[in-house]
């Protein structure tokens, strides 16, 4: 009995771990580019993979340049649009307020990782006709799945900028992205946070973070500066219910970027985000479970918020500070208590949000780059009346170092250390808190 | 939360004048212009600006060596040093067909930075100054009739030698000619719909005049009258497919026959 309740604890941990290292496997930086246009892996990111503004500026022009060598017949002849991104990891964890058979415990354990890959295909099909497909995975448990895959179809109107449609699994552009985060360790938990019934389920499980299946409507000025996105899409987990899309979202973002000639800050930027995402919370049955597509009664589980970015020194080696708000509501029929069927009280609501410091000092060829960030999550209503008012709010905190030891036009290898800790509100045994410690060194290179 | 954040707030502030003091007010800072560069010049234009950085064995068309302040887009007579906003041109525009692609993007600042920076690899901008831009007149207008004029300057001024009677710089020295750093060049396919140093009508009358210095290129200023070199740029603008639909008899409506 004792080695089983040690086995699930084992277990437990374990899937923590892998669990994060699933969310921290980004479809980031793709050396492909680099080799194709010659330029290294600094051009377009501020540091490495959060881009800049020529990075975006390339991503939202469908990874063109847009000089007369970007097809696949203008492009050199040597240029193969595939590139690899691994990142082996050593990762100890300490979960704190654990359930065993001696009682409450703090368990901490680590281990090399089992690294993951991710195969990044990008390229530029003909004149304005842009792709992605990036199959990841390919750890030991044998596993490879499309984390994303899609067409972009450039200037659909003429030569203007202001109208591109993406068609496949895509990131909804996000305020910072879910994918490109510099944290290895932490994602954003303001992007999947949903409110909790203590012992309950919930029907929504959208992550803004995660690629969704739809459609975008991107457009932008010339430089970039004025930007907006408007994804339409089936949000992913869901059973699906009985209309053209069986899980219809829709999500929108406003960016605007303001540059300064003068002065400390170099650049600026504001913008709004909102999202709906819609499930079934009833379905047909059989054999008393749900059929799948067979859902009605949508019930929607929104976000939206503001953000604002500030670039303080030369846009080229700044401190980077971004603030990103979110105001969640997720619908009383979506949150299901403890017996999987009834309804929590009321809906819940939450207000969340992180900051986030990025500085990459202006020396040693930009090898450096020191990042911060706190998220926190504070619940408003409880979906049930009776629970405390602080249950399942979340604080964490993460600070990292990465240092480039190598980048050129051909690959990048990066040392990364990262410590970060993570505490929620009540949901520990016996309505304590815990606390998810950990320290992750790894080496993160592409080719 | 709010007392643990106010602790930090000096510390937050203190880094924000650090970091504010290392961007000066006035023009071209060399300093911010060394790291602009390093971040996206330096694989093409190389750590000493001779055009040797790591990506330069792989192109065809070779990275300017900045060293000998020779350069190629230019306003300004042929031999003279570039103006800033010669070089800001490049910047914003790119070069079609190679791999120097447009920083647009970049903010003006960073611009302004990395030109300051590209001048100190050589020092004829620390004892010269550049002369002033050469005075373009205005375009007389698109017509079939310049066209024509335009195509017997083509031929008077041999420019089929390297350029190829049909534009398409398959000329009979195209494959003999080197720059001045010994590289091999390909005289320019003026017939694929886009002029490498610009598609403005100006760009290409400013190259007969200012020549592409450091190319066998050479300026016609002192032999090529301005209505014959408009009648050439027109020529050369017909020689691209739609060009000429596109551009003929707007000349009243598009008088410097620039696209818009």
């Amino acid at each position: 009995m004792r080695r089983k309740g040690s086995l699930q604890i084992f277990l437990q941990l374990a899937v923590f771990a892998a669990v994060m290292l699933v969310f921290v496997s980004p479809a980031s930086a793709i050396p492909a580019f680099a080799r194709k246009y010659s330029l290294r892996c600094t051009a377009c990111h501020e540091a490495w993979p959060v881009l800049n503004d020529f990075g975006r500026s390339f991503r939202d022009n469908g990874y063109q340049l847009r000089l007369g060598r970007d097809d696949t017949v203008t492009a050199d002849p040597g240029y193969w649009p595939v590139a690899v991104h691994i990142v082996p990891t050593y990762l100890y964890t300490k979960v704190t307020n654990q359930s065993t058979d001696q009682g409450v415990k703090d368990i901490g354990s680590g281990g090399v990782a089992d690294a993951g890959m991710d195969l990044l295909m990008a390229g530029v099909l003909t004149k304005n006709i842009s792709f992605l497909v990036v199959p990841t995975g390919f750890a030991s448990d044998g596993n490879v799945h499309l984390e994303s895959y899609w067409a972009y179809f450039s200037r659909v109107i003429k030569d203007s900028d202001w109208l591109n449609i993406r068609i496949g699994q895509h990131e909804v552009d996000l305020p910072a992205s879910g994918h490109r985060p510099l944290s290895l360790t932490d994602t954003y938990l303001l992007y999947s946070y949903h409110p909790g019934v203590p012992g309950g389920s919930n029907l929504s499980a959208y992550d803004m973070g995660e690629n969704q299946k739809g459609l975008e409507f991107l457009g932008h000025d010339q430089t970039d500066l004025t930007r907006y996105s408007i994804s339409v899409f089936s949000a992913q987990d869901s059973l699906g219910s009985r209309n053209a899309l069986s899980s219809p979202s829709f999500y929108g973002h406003f960016q605007k970027f303001f540059r300064f000639k003068d002065g400390p800050i170099s650049e600026a930027e504001i913008g709004v985000w909102g999202v709906q995402a819609n499930y079934p919370t009833q379905f047909l049955t059989s054999g008393g479970e749900p059929i799948p597509g067979s859902g009605s009664n949508l019930q929607a589980s929104t976000r939206y918020g503001v953000e604002a970015n500030v670039w303080i020194g030369p846009t080229v080696a700044p401190l980077h500070l971004d603030v990103v708000y979110g105001h969640g509501t997720d619908k009383k029929e979506l949150l299901l208590t403890a017996d999987g069927v009834t309804p929590a009280d009321r809906a819940g609501t939450w207000n969340g949000g992180f900051f986030e410091a990025i500085w990459v000092p202006p020396a040693d060829l930009l090898h450096w780059s020191i990042f911060g960030r706190y998220d926190v999550i504070r619940n408003q209503k409880q979906p049930l009346i009776a629970a405390p008012s602080n249950y399942n709010n979340q604080d964490q905190w993460t600070l990292g170092v990465i240092y480039t030891l190598s980048y050129s036009i051909r690959d990048e290898v990066a040392f990364h250390a990262e410590v970060s800790s993570n505490k929620v509100k009540g949901v520990g045994i016996a309505g304590l808190d815990q606390r998810t410690d950990s320290i992750m060194l790894g080496v993160d290179f592409a080719y | 939360m709010t007392i643990r954040i106010a602790r930090f707030l000096p510390g937050i502030a203190g880094l924000l004048l650090v970091m504010g003091s290392a961007v000066a007010a006035d023009t071209g800072d060399v300093k911010n212009g060394k790291l602009v560069y390093e971040r996206y010049c330096m694989s093409c234009h190389g750590d000493q600006g001779n055009g040797q950085g790591e990506a330069a064995e792989y192109m065809s068309i070779k990275p300017r060596d900045y060293r000998q302040g020779t350069y190629k887009w230019r306003s300004t007579p042929s031999g003279s040093l570039p103006l800033d906003s010669d070089l800001e041109h490049t910047l914003i525009n790119g070069f079609y067909g190679t791999y120097m692609p447009t920083w647009r993007v970049l903010d003006e600042r960073s611009r302004r930075d990395v030109i300051a920076y590209i001048k100190t690899f050589s020092p004829r901008f620390a004892t010269e100054k550049p002369q002033d831009a050469i005075v373009i007149p205005p375009d007389p207008g698109y017509s079939d009739a310049s066209v024509a004029r335009g195509a017997a300057v083509y031929v008077k001024y041999n420019c089929s030698q390297c350029h190829g009677a049909g534009g398409q710089g398959d000329g009979p020295s195209a494959h003999e000619l080197k720059d001045d750093w010994g590289n091999q060049l390909v005289p320019y396919d003026l017939t694929k719909g886009h002029v490498k140093c610009g598609d403005q009508s100006t760009d290409i009358y400013r190259v007969f005049m200012a020549g592409l210095s450091g190319t066998p290129m050479p300026t016609f200023s002192d032999s090529l009258s301005s209505a014959d070199a408009w009648d050439l740029v027109h020529f050369i603008q017909s020689l691209s497919p739609g060009y000429a639909k596109n551009f003929a008899g707007t000349a009243a409506n598009n008088p410097t026959g620039d696209k818009k």
